[in-house]
C-alpha cells in the first residue's frame, strides 16, 4: 500500500485554500509524517485558481513531483488545472450539489467522490466549514486517523471560542462518515502510518524571521511585498516580546535607512523585501557600505524585471546581488538552499554583517519562502546559536582607537580591514560617518591617498573573510561521478530527488549546492574532476553559470527554467539527462 | 551627561566650505548652543544630516553623526531613536531635501512623532548644485531650470506639518540668534516630534530671500497674542501666506511621543552571547 501521498486542495483565491492546507499539513506533521507544501497562486486576493499541495511521506521529502493522488476541488477549474498530475486512481473529491459543479466530468481512471460539502457543513454549523468537510472526507480516504486533524482544527480555531473548534470537528467527522458510508465498496489504496516522531511544520520565511531572533535581531523595518511580507509578519509581536521593534515603513526607501539608523545605534537591525523593493535600496546599501554599517538586507526574489510575476518563482537578482549599486560595494551574498537553511544562514548573515560591518544580502526564492517542510526540532537548536559582534569597544579601550588628538577612528585602516565600531552613547567614540569618501575619523576628503587607502581597507574585509571563514557547499550523489551538476537556493530539494530517478536510469551524478555566492567556494578543482558540469538555475541567462564559467575559466551547460514554476524532481532529472546527451554549447 | 559642556564641544575642527555669509552657519550655531543648553554632549547625540549645502553640517559638529543619501536623513534618526531612546538625535538638512525627495518621509515622521528634532535650513534654492528651483522657491523665481520661475505654488511646510499631526512646529531666523537657539531649544525638549523650518538665506543664489528681505517682514509670534497650544491660532498663522513669521507656531503640550507610546526605553545594542532565552518556543510554536 502506498504510503507516499500527494494531496491538494485547490479553488478560487478566497474559499480558505491556505488555511486549508495549512490545518492538513499540520495534522500530517503531528502525526509524525513528512511534510512538505506548496503553493500555486495567483496575485489576486479574490477569484482566480489558488492551490495547497503536500507531499507526504514516513520519509523526508524534499521536492514536488508531477502527481497528485488526492485532490480536493472546490472549483471545476482545479480539475482542469490539474488533470495532468493526475493519474489512474486519483480520487478526486468535489461537491456535485453546487450549481457550478453539478456536470463535472471526472477523467478516465480517475475516482470522483461527491460529497456534499456544503450541506454536511451547514449540518455542523456553518457553510463556512465546508473545507473541514472535505478534510475529514480526504482523511478517510488516505485512511489517516482523524484525532490528527483535531489537534490542528484546535490550533487553528481556539482563539474563537470551543464551540467554533466543536463544530469544525463535527464537520471533519461529517465528511469521514460519509464516504466511510457512501463509497463503502471503493478501495482507495492509501493507508497513512502514524509515528511517533517529532515534528514543526514551517517555511523559509518563517525560518529567517526565526533566525534573525535567535540572532539577536532586534530591529526590522520593512514595506510589505510578496513573497517577503511573511518575515514581517512573522517578526510583527514576535521581535517586541524580545525587547526589539519591527517598523512598517512608508516605502523601502525609509525601510532601509531606518535600519540603517538603528544599527548605528548598535542594534543587530534587519530589513526583508522583494525586487523591485531591492531596487529602491540600491542607492542606500551604497551607503551602508561605504559608512560600514552591519545589516542584513534579505532579498526574497520573485519573477521579474519590473513588477513582473509577483507569485512565481525565479532566481533572477543575482546579478544585481552581485554587482547592484554605483561604485564598488564590498558586500556578502549568501544563499540558504533548504528551509532549515534559511534559519542558519540567517544567523551566519548577522554575524558576518557584524564581523566584518559589511551589508549582506540574505537571498531567499520564493519557491523556498512558501515552502513549508517539517523538521525535528532540533534542527533549529538554539544552544547553538553562536553571536560574533565583531570589533566592538568600550569606554574602557576607546583610546586604542583614538589618534594624537584624542579622536576615535571608525574608520581606521586596519591590517583586516576591519575598524572598532563604537556604539553611541560610549564617552570619547564620538564620530561621523557618511557615505562620502571620508578619512579615517569619518570626515570627507578627496584626497587621493586617503581614498585610495579606504577604498583598499573595504575591500580588504573580503580577503579577511575569504582566509577566516569556511565558504563550503552541500554534496550529494556520487562522489565520484564525471557528471557535476551544480545549483543555488532552492533547487537543491528538487535536484536531491532527480538524483533518485536519475540513478534509476543508470546515471550517476555528483551534486553540489551552493550557499555562499559571495564569498564563494572555489569550485575549481571540482569542476576540473568532471567532463561535464550543469548548471541548474531558475532564471533565463544563467547568472550563476556565468559566475561558475568566471571562476573556473571553463564553459558549462545550463538548464534553465523561467516559466514560474518551481523545478520538479522529476522533469529536472529529464532535462539533466538530456543535457548530458547533448554536445557541448555554443555560448549564448 | 555632563552639566559643563559647551557648545563649542559640539564643534568639530572643520572648517566649513559654506560661503560667507551663508545662513547655515548662524542655524548651525543655535543647534550646537540648543543642544549644550538643553544638557547634552557629544556622545549622547546623534545628529543625522541630509544632502545639499545644509546637510554638511554634521561634517561642522561633533557628535555621533551620519550624513546620509539626499532626502532620507528623517527615517535614519527615527532608526537611531527608535534602536536607543536614551539618545538625543537631530536631523538636519536643506528645503530640497526635506521636502523634495525627501517630502514623504517629512509627513511620516511627523505624523510617528518620534522624539527627535528635525531642522531645516529653508534657503528656498537648490544650493549645492548651484541655484535651481527648490520647493519653496516662489512661482515666479528665475533659476537656471526655471528661466520664467517654476509657475507652480511653493510648498507650505508648516501646513503640510500640521495637517499630518505635527505635535511641535515652528519657524525661526538664522540671523536672530536668540531666538532662533530659544526655538530650537524648545523644539528639543519638546515629548516628540519637534519641527523648525529655519529661514537660512543662501547669500550666492537666492537674491530674493535675503537677510534683508527676512529681516523687514518677519513676525516674532511671540510679540502677537499668539497661543501656540491654541489649534485655531497656528492654523491662520500657517496658513496667512503674507506673513513670515518665527516663532513656535504650534505645541500639543499633551503629545506624547511613539517611542514612548511603544514602550521603548532601553538600548538594543546589548544582546546576549547566544539565541535569547526562551528561543526555543518559537520553535515549539511550529509544531
Ligand atoms: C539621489 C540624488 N539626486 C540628486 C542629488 C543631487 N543633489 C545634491 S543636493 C541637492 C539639492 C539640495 O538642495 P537643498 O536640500 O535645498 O539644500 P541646500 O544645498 O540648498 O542647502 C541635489 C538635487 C543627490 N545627491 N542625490
Ligand atoms: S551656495 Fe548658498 S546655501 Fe550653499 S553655502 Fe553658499 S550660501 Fe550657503
Amino acid at each position: 500500500m502506498p504510503e507516499d501521498l500527494n494531496w491538494a486542495i485547490g479553488g478560487e483565491a478566497g474559499d480558505g485554500i491556505d488555511s486549508t492546507g495549512k490545518i492538513f499539513a499540520q495534522a500530517l506533521s503531528r502525526a509524525g509524517r513528512h511534510v512538505f507544501t506548496s503553493k500555486d497562486f495567483a496575485s489576486r486576493i479574490r477569484g482566480g485558481y489558488t492551490a495547497y499541495k503536500i507531499r507526504t511521506s514516513v520519509d523526508r521529502v524534499e521536492s514536488v513531483v508531477d502527481s497528485l493522488d488526492v485532490l480536493i476541488a472546490l472549483t471545476e477549474r482545479t480539475i482542469h488545472e490539474n488533470t495532468d498530475e493526475l493519474h489512474e486512481g486519483s480520487v478526486i473529491i468535489y461537491d456535485g450539489e453546487r450549481t457550478t459543479m453539478q456536470d463535472v466530468e471526472i477523467p478516465e481512471g480517475m475516482v470522483g467522490l461527491d460529497v456534499p460539502l456544503k450541506s454536511l457543513a451547514e449540518d455542523a454549523g456553518g457553510a463556512i466549514m465546508r473545507n473541514v468537510v472535505a478534510l475529514g472526507a480526504a482523511c478517510e480516504v488516505a485512511e489517516f486517523p482523524i484525532e490528527n486533524l483535531d489537534e490542528s482544527l484546535e490550533k487553528r480555531f481556539s482563539d474563537k471560542g470551543q464551540a467554533i473548534v466543536e463544530n469544525n470537528k463535527k464537520a471533519a467527522r461529517l465528511g469521514q462518515e460519509y464516504v466511510a458510508e457512501e463509497f463503502a465498496d471503493t478501495d482507495f489504496d492509501y493507508s497513512l502510518e502514524t509515528t511517533d516522531n517529532d515534528y514543526v511544520l514551517l517555511n523559509g520565511d518563517e525560518a529567517i524571521g526565526m533566525g534573525a531572533i535567535a540572532a539577536g535581531c532586534r530591529f526590522y523595518a520593512g514595506y510589505p511585498i510578496t513573497p517577503a511580507t511573511d518575515v514581517m509578519e512573522y517578526l510583527t509581536g514576535r521581535l517586541e516580546s524580545f525587547g526589539g521593534k519591527v517598523v512598517q515603513a512608508e516605502d523601502e526607501l525609509a525601510a532601509i535607512n531606518l535600519a540603517l539608523g538603528a544599527a548605528r545605534a548598535g542594534a543587530r537591525s534587519m530589513t526583508a523585501t522583494s525586487g523591485p523593493g531591492i531596487d529602491l535600496m540600491t542607492e542606500t546599501f551604497g551607503l551602508v557600505a561605504t559608512s560600514e554599517t552591519p545589516m542584513v538586507i534579505c532579498d526574497v526574489m520573485r519573477s521579474g524585471p519590473s513588477t513582473g510575476m509577483p507569485t512565481k518563482q525565479e532566481q533572477g537578482d543575482l546579478n544585481q546581488m552581485l554587482y547592484g549599486g554605483h561604485g564598488e560595494i564590498p558586500r556578502f551574498v549568501v544563499a540558504p538552499t533548504t528551509v532549515a537553511e534559511c534559519f542558519w544562514k540567517t544567523v551566519e548573515a548577522f554575524n558576518y554583517a557584524e564581523k566584518y560591518q559589511t551589508p549582506v544580502f540574505l537571498v531567499a526564492d520564493l519557491a523556498l519562502a512558501v515552502t513549508e517542510q517539517t523538521f525535528p526540532p532540533e534542527t533549529f537548536d538554539m544552544d547553538e546559536v553562536e553571536i560574533d559582534r565583531g570589533k566592538v569597544v568600550d569606554e574602557d579601550h576607546i583610546d586604542g582607537w583614538q589618534n594624537e588628538q584624542g579622536q576615535f577612528q571608525p574608520h581606521f585602516p586596519a591590517a583586516d580591514g576591519v575598524s572598532p565600531r563604537a556604539f553611541p552613547g560610549v564617552e570619547g567614540g564620538a564620530h561621523m560617518t557618511t557615505g562620502l569618501e571620508h578619512d579615517a575619523l569619518g570626515r570627507r576628503t578627496e584626497d587621493t591617498e586617503v581614498r585610495v587607502e579606504q577604498v583598499d581597507k573595504r575591500q580588504r574585509k573580503v580577503e579577511t573573510a575569504r582566509e577566516e571563514e569556511e565558504w563550503d557547499y552541500r554534496e550529494f550523489g556520487d562522489p565520484d561521478s564525471d557528471n557535476l551538476v551544480l545549483s543555488w537556493g532552492s533547487n537543491e530539494g528538487a535536484m536531491r530527488e532527480a538524483l533518485e530517478f536519475l540513478d534509476e536510469s543508470g546515471t550517476d551524478v555528483r551534486f553540489i549546492s551552493v550557499p555562499y555566492l559571495f564569498p564563494r567556494p572555489d569550485l575549481s578543482e571540482e569542476i576540473e574532476a568532471a567532463d561535464e558540469v550543469i548548471v541548474v538555475e531558475c532564471n533565463a541567462t544563467g547568472q550563476f553559470a556565468d559566475v561558475v564559467e568566471h571562476d573556473a575559466l571553463t564553459r558549462v551547460k545550463r538548464v534553465n527554467k523561467y516559466d514560474g514554476v518551481r523545478f520538479k524532481a522529476d522533469e529536472l532529472a529529464e532535462a539533466i539527462e538530456e543535457k548530458l546527451a547533448a554536445p557541448a554549447e555554443a555560448h549564448t | 551627561m555632563s552639566s559643563d559642556v559647551r557648545f563649542t564641544d559640539f564643534k568639530s575642527d572643520k572648517q566649513p566650505t559654506w560661503c560667507p555669509g551663508c545662513g547655515d552657519f548662524g542655524t548651525m550655531n543655535g543647534m550646537m548652543k540648543a543642544l549644550a543648553t538643553t544638557g547634552n554632549d557629544p556622545d549622547n547625540t546623534f545628529v543625522v544630516a541630509g544632502i545639499g549645502c545644509s546637510g554638511k553640517i554634521g561634517t561642522y559638529m561633533h557628535s555621533y553623526a551620519l550624513h546620509g543619501v539626499h532626502g532620507r536623513a528623517l527615517p535614519v534618526g527615527m532608526g537611531v531613536k527608535l534602536a536607543n531612546p536614551n539618545l538625543e538625535v537631530m536631523v538636519a538638512g536643506g528645503d530640497g531635501d526635506g521636502y523634495s525627495i525627501g517630502a514623504g518621509h517629512f509627513i511620516h515622521a511627523v505624523r510617528r512623532n518620534v522624539d527627535m528634532s528635525y531642522i531645516v535650513m529653508d534657503n528656498r534654492i537648490y544650493g549645492l548644485t548651484k541655484g535651481q528651483a527648490s520647493p519653496t522657491s516662489r512661482e515666479d523665481f528665475e533659476t537656471s531650470t526655471s528661466p520664467e520661475g517654476p509657475k507652480q505654488p511653493p510648498v507650505n511646510p508648516l501646513a503640510l506639518a500640521l495637517a499630518a499631526g505635527g505635535t511641535f512646529i515652528a519657524q525661526s531666523f538664522s540671523s536672530d540668534s536668540q531666538r532662533h537657539t530659544e526655538i530650537v531649544k524648545k523644539a528639543i525638549e519638546h515629548d516628540g516630534f519637534g519641527f523648525v523650518n529655519v529661514y537660512s538665506p543662501c547669500v550666492t543664489f537666492n537674491d530674493v530671500d535675503t537677510y534683508d528681505y527676512f529681516r523687514d517682514t518677519i513676525v516674532d509670534l511671540s510679540e502677537t497674542d499668539h497661543d501656540p497650544t491654541d489649534y485655531d491660532d497656528a492654523k491662520s498663522a500657517i496658513l496667512d501666506a503674507d506673513k513670515e513669521y518665527q516663532g513656535v507656531i504650534y505645541q500639543d503640550e499633551g503629545s506624547v511621543p511613539w517611542d514612548e507610546r511603544e514602550g521603548l526605553t532601553d538600548s538594543m545594542a546589548d544582546i546576549p552571547d547566544g539565541a535569547p532565552e526562551g528561543a526555543m518556543d518559537l520553535v515549539r510554536e511550529f509544531y
